[in-house]
């Protein structure tokens, strides 16, 4: 029985964590965007919250960069269970067209495990609010 | 003042410091000068060209020597001042005590191709990670990088 | 007693990574470092080994907002090498996009600016006109951010009479809507008041430490690259360059509304006056050897692009020097003797463009060692909540 209310106020309100490793900013411009009047994700009970340890969703967007690797691990590890990831851009699915950069890793998950992928360059509001929508079909 | 009198007026003031001037578009001067004299061209172009405004500095990888270039914005033109340095003795003056706002572009030649900046405020890295390896510089032609083994979610490799 | 602060890298208000370590006596900043690297991806040896069209690509990924600004940047300088003169109507249209992505990054960056001032419904008003932009964008090349409308000889996509008239549409109803939000700052005294006073860059300073852009022009300083190296079309558009004398953070907001309202003329100008003809010229596989130098004003200042060719389809070197990266010492300045509280509005007035620049910043100075973590939300609901209490600066004017 708790187990099902938990479930439900997951389901419901999945607050989010905005996680930059490095990216060229057009993403993360977007994932704003999808917060104001127009795309308006917040309908979907999602805030932007500013700690790891508040959040149960990361929306991580960049190839990842030597410097961020170390914090992106450190995030992930603060952030409790159960935690989602979703991948938002083609940086973050495998580098874009920084692959073979001698600071990059090249995609989030080369470094912590994903659920969720959204490509584009930059991957428009909507995209990013739909691949938030399948996240929460698929709790 | 057009770019023909100030090209006129360099070579006045500067004098024997010139080894070779081009002008080869409109607003854009390129001047060279040994390592030695660079403070001073660079104190020169500060006082009576109105160029206290640096763009950046460039470094180039040329074979055997690294080539600089500093670029300079006047209201009216563009000066842009190259120097080069052995390969083998990479050492450079810093022009900081001329121009305050060099000191981030300096620190970039400094890591990026080993140049030693004789003089900097501060010589610690700009861009590269706190785990870089020393002695390791990106920009420098014979430098490349090997992109490790990536691996796949899901096991598929 | 004072204390070493680190904030960051990853930071709720500033979409990038930065990592800030400050040194405070008490409530005020004495020292301050930089620290950079957090978005150091290696682009310039990246650029080396691809050819000169799949450069433009990757220099419009330098940054997500100043995209157009790399690209332009990048392309006349291999416009030189090569030689090329682009048709009229190309340059035209380049531009006109140009003048597009400055409105559309002031707006954005005068949402972020209200959203660190406390206004919120600021930010969502700012961020939904922007909107009309941006379907303006997405109309002219495809796509609503890394636009790809260049190409190298002129540009991809041609515009029809139905576009042009639903552009001056759409910047009519901007226009409208931007000075409906200037005579809210003229009623806002609390809004003019918080950023009166904050962040204090004076002329000299701003000349030795090569402050551009509006950071430079708020402390009275009128270098603009349209107007001192007038490429393509812009000499031949009526625009003046917009200053500011109060040398602080309002001088900031008012020189970027101000930059606002000539935009919105130059793009009427170049639609009313678009000429015919083609949009693009044949570009060569290689560039004769040589070297150019390409200077854009970028809305945050001057970017500079150093392009070095060996006569094939490869650059030999690429240098780029984006804006905020030359107004990096200006901040430093500015936030020394300046309150903890205000760090956030000072960082953000600068409107940092961390990606262009790959850098954190790092602000240190103890005496005793100390450390303490702090958040940036907590310090803006201090400075909001010192400045409810505080008395309303009676100097604080708005010049609209």
């Amino acid at each position: 029985m708790l187990s099902k209310l938990t479930r439900w106020s997951r389901i419901k309100s999945p607050w989010i964590l905005h996680l930059n490793s490095g990216a060229c900013n057009a993403c993360d411009i977007e994932i704003v965007a999808a917060l104001t009047p127009r795309f308006d994700v917040e309908r979907f009970g999602v805030l932007l919250k500013a700690t790891p340890r508040h959040a149960d969703v990361i929306i991580a967007s960049g190839p990842v960069t030597r410097q961020m690797r170390e914090r992106i691990i450190r995030i992930y590890e603060q952030t409790p269970d159960p935690k989602f990831v979703i991948a938002v851009g083609a940086c973050a699915m495998s580098g874009c067209v920084y692959r073979g950069a001698y600071n990059i890793m090249g995609g989030i998950d080369q470094v912590i495990p994903v659920n969720i992928y959204v490509p584009g360059c930059p991957a428009r509001p909507d995209a990013i609010v739909d691949g938030v929508v399948k996240l929460l079909g698929k709790l | 003042m057009s770019d023909t009198d100030i090209v006129e007026s360099l070579k006045r003031d500067l004098g024997e410091k010139v080894l070779e001037l081009t002008n080869p578009d409109r607003r854009r001067i390129f001047f060279k000068v040994a390592p030695a004299d660079l403070v001073a061209a660079v104190t020169v172009l500060r006082d009576r060209y109105d160029c206290a405004f640096l763009s950046t500095i460039t470094g180039l990888d040329t074979g055997e020597a690294f080539e600089l270039l500093y670029h300079f914005a006047s209201p009216v033109t563009t000066i842009h001042v190259r120097t080069e340095i052995p390969r083998s003795d990479p050492r450079l003056p810093s022009i900081c005590p001329v121009i305050p706002g060099a000191v981030l572009y300096e620190r970039e030649l400094q890591e990026m191709f080993g140049i030693v900046v004789q003089g900097i405020p501060d010589p610690r890295r700009l861009n590269l990670p706190d785990d870089w390896p020393d002695g390791q510089y990106p920009m420098r032609k014979d430098w490349h990088h090997v992109r490790p083994e990536e691996v796949i979610p899901g096991g598929k490799s | 007693m004072s204390f070493e602060i680190p904030i960051g890298p990853q930071h709720p208000a500033l979409k990038e990574p930065i990592s800030l370590r400050m040194t405070v006596e008490g409530e005020v900043i004495t020292g301050v470092d930089i620290r950079l690297g957090y978005n150091h991806r290696g682009v310039e040896k990246v650029a080396e080994e691809k050819n000169w069209t799949q450069n433009i690509y990757l220099a419009e990924r330098i940054c997500g907002i100043c995209s157009h600004s790399h690209a332009t940047c990048f392309v006349q300088g291999v416009e030189k090498l090569m030689e090329l003169a682009p048709p009229k109507r190309g340059l035209y249209i380049r531009y006109l996009v140009s003048e597009l992505e400055r409105v559309h990054s002031h707006l954005l960056w005068l949402g972020v600016a209200g959203h660190e001032a406390g206004f919120d419904s600021f930010f969502m008003y700012t961020w939904r006109d922007r909107e009309i932009v941006m379907d303006l964008l997405e109309m002219i090349s495809g796509n609503r951010v890394h636009y790809a409308i260049n190409t190298i000889g002129g540009v991809r996509r041609d515009l029809d009479e139905g576009q042009k008239a639903t552009i001056l549409e759409g910047v009519a109803t901007l226009r409208k809507r931007s000075e409906y939000y200037f005579r809210i700052g003229a009623t806002e005294p609390s809004f003019v008041a918080r950023i009166a006073g904050v962040g204090m860059l004076s002329k000299e300073q701003a000349l030795s430490l090569c402050a551009t852009g509006p950071v430079a022009k708020a402390s009275g300083v009128a270098r603009d690259v349209r107007k001192e190296d007038p490429y393509a079309v812009y000499d031949e558009l009526d625009f003046e360059v917009a200053t500011a004398d109060t040398c602080d953070v309002l001088g900031r907001v008012v020189v970027r509304v101000k930059e606002l309202l000539e935009s919105y003329k130059m793009i009427e100008q170049m639609i009313k006056n678009l000429p015919d003809g083609d949009i693009a010229c044949k570009a060569p596989r290689k560039a004769k050897p040589g070297e150019a130098v390409s200077r854009y004003e970028a809305p945050r200042g001057e970017n500079i692009h150093y392009i070095k060719s060996n006569g094939s389809d490869k650059p030999e070197r690429l240098k780029v020097r984006a804006p905020t990266l030359g107004n990096y010492p200006a901040t430093v300045e500015m936030l020394r003797n300046g309150f903890i509280a205000d760090i956030p509005l000072i960082f953000a007035a600068i409107d940092p463009c961390i990606c262009c620049a790959e850098r954190t910043v790092t602000l240190i100075g103890a005496r005793n060692g100390q450390e303490s973590v702090v958040r940036m939300s907590d310090l803006r609901q201090q400075a909001l909540a010192r400045a409810k209490n505080a008395p309303v600066k009676g100097n604080a004017v708005w010049p609209f």
